[in-house]
C-alpha cells in the first residue's frame, strides 16, 4: 500500500453531504498508518484449508463389493427339508497380465450348460440375466448361489469383473470359489 | 505496513504437522497398489462401520510379496497366513461383526488372492458368533 493511496480525506467513509463531526480523531493518525492486520485474515484462511482438508475423503472414489466367505460351514444356517441347490459355477480364466486400467480383454469365460458360451463379461451379465426366473431362460431365482471360480492364474481384475456381472445381473449368493 | 510473522509460522508449523500426521496414517493403511478398475459396478461406498483393511502386497507378475492387516505386515508364505489367521481373529474377538476390507491389485493372480480369504474365513470360524463381512475394494469407473 503506498502511502499517495491512502491521502486522508475529512469526509472518507461517510455518506456524501455530512459534515465531517470529528475532524481531530482523523486527523490525528498519521497518514499511511492504515492497514488491516493481514495475520488473524490468515489464521483463519489456513484454519478453513486444514478444516476442508480434513473433511474431505483421503481415499477417494473407492468403493466395495459384500462377499460372502467362500465354502463358509453354517452349519446353523442349513435346513434340513431345503435341498441344496447345485450352484451355477462360472469359470474365469486369464491369457495374461492386464494392461490398461479398463482393459477387461483377454479374459476366457466358461458357463457350465447348452448355453451360449460368453466372449466377453457384459456377455456374461447378459447371459446370467436371462438365466433369472423372468428372464428369457427363466431358470434361476435371485438367490441361487453362483460361485465365481477362477483358476489360479486369473488375474484378481478378470475375478472381480465375474463377480460384478453376477452382482449386477441381480444374483444375491455370489461367492468366490476355486482351486486358486 | 508489517504483518506479525509469528502467529503465521506458528500457524504454517502447525499445518506441517497436521499433514506429516496424516500422510503417515494414510500411508500405513493404505498399500500402494493398483486397485481393480470396473466400469459401472454394483457396488456402493464403503460407509463408516468399524473395519480392518488386509492388503496384499503386490510382488512382480501378479504374486503377492506380503499382507498386510492395517499396518501390520505379514510374510506372503504358510507362517505368514498363520500369522494373519491369529491376528485378524484377535480382533474379531473384539468385534464379531467387523467389516474386513480386502485390497488386493489388479493383477494379482487369484491363487495369491484366495489363501488369504481362506483366512479370513479360518479366523471367523476360530472365534465363535464371528460375522465377519468380507469387502472387496475396487475404483469404479463411471464413464458413458
Amino acid at each position: 500500500m503506498s502511502r499517495a493511496g491512502v491521502e486522508p480525506s475529512p469526509a472518507r467513509g461517510l455518506p456524501p453531504g455530512t459534515p465531517p463531526d470529528r475532524p481531530r480523531r482523523r486527523r490525528r493518525r498519521p497518514a499511511g498508518d492504515i492497514g488491516l492486520n493481514l495475520t488473524s485474515m490468515i489464521d483463519v484462511v489456513f484454519l478453513l484449508l486444514v478444516y476442508f482438508m480434513a473433511a474431505t475423503e483421503f481415499r477417494s472414489g473407492e468403493e466395495v463389493y459384500k462377499l460372502d466367505l467362500p465354502e463358509r460351514s453354517g452349519a446353523a444356517a442349513s435346513d434340513p427339508f431345503e435341498l441344496d441347490d447345485e450352484p451355477l459355477r462360472i469359470e474365469v480364466r486369464s491369457r495374461g497380465p492386464v494392461a490398461d486400467e479398463l482393459s477387461l480383454a483377454g479374459a476366457g469365460i466358461t458357463v457350465p450348460g447348452p448355453y451360449p458360451q460368453p466372449m466377453d463379461f457384459r456377455e456374461l451379465r447378459t447371459l446370467l440375466e436371462e438365466l433369472l426366473v423372468g428372464g428369457a431362460r427363466g431358470l434361476f431365482p435371485r438367490d441361487h448361489p453362483v460361485v465365481i471360480d477362477p483358476v489360479g492364474t486369473t488375474r484378481w481384475q478378470h475375478a472381480l469383473a465375474a463377480f460384478n456381472a453376477a452382482a449386477s445381473a441381480g444374483y444375491e449368493n455370489v461367492t468366490f470359489g476355486g482351486r486358486g | 505496513m508489517h504483518a506479525n510473522l509469528t502467529p503465521m509460522i506458528d500457524v504454517t508449523f502447525l499445518l506441517i504437522v497436521f499433514f506429516v500426521l496424516v500422510s503417515q496414517l494414510v500411508e500405513t493403511e493404505h498399500v500402494e497398489l493398483d486397485l481393480p478398475v470396473l466400469l459401472r459396478p454394483a457396488t456402493e461406498p464403503p460407509g463408516e462401520a468399524p473395519r480392518a483393511v488386509v492388503s496384499i502386497v503386490p510382488g512382480p507378475d501378479g504374486e503377492a510379496a506380503a499382507y498386510r492387516l492395517g499396518g501390520e505386515p505379514f510374510r506372503a508364505d504358510e507362517s505368514g497366513r498363520r500369522a494373519l489367521e491369529a491376528a485378524i481373529a484377535e480382533r474379531l474377538r473384539g468385534n464379531p461383526s467387523l467389516r474386513l476390507n480386502l485390497r488386493a491389485d489388479r493383477n494379482a493372480r487369484y491363487d495369491r488372492v484366495r489363501p488369504v480369504l481362506e483366512s479370513i474365513g479360518r479366523a471367523a470360524r476360530r472365534v465363535p458368533g464371528a460375522a465377519p463381512r468380507v469387502h472387496l475394494v475396487l475404483v469404479p469407473e463411471d464413464t458413458t
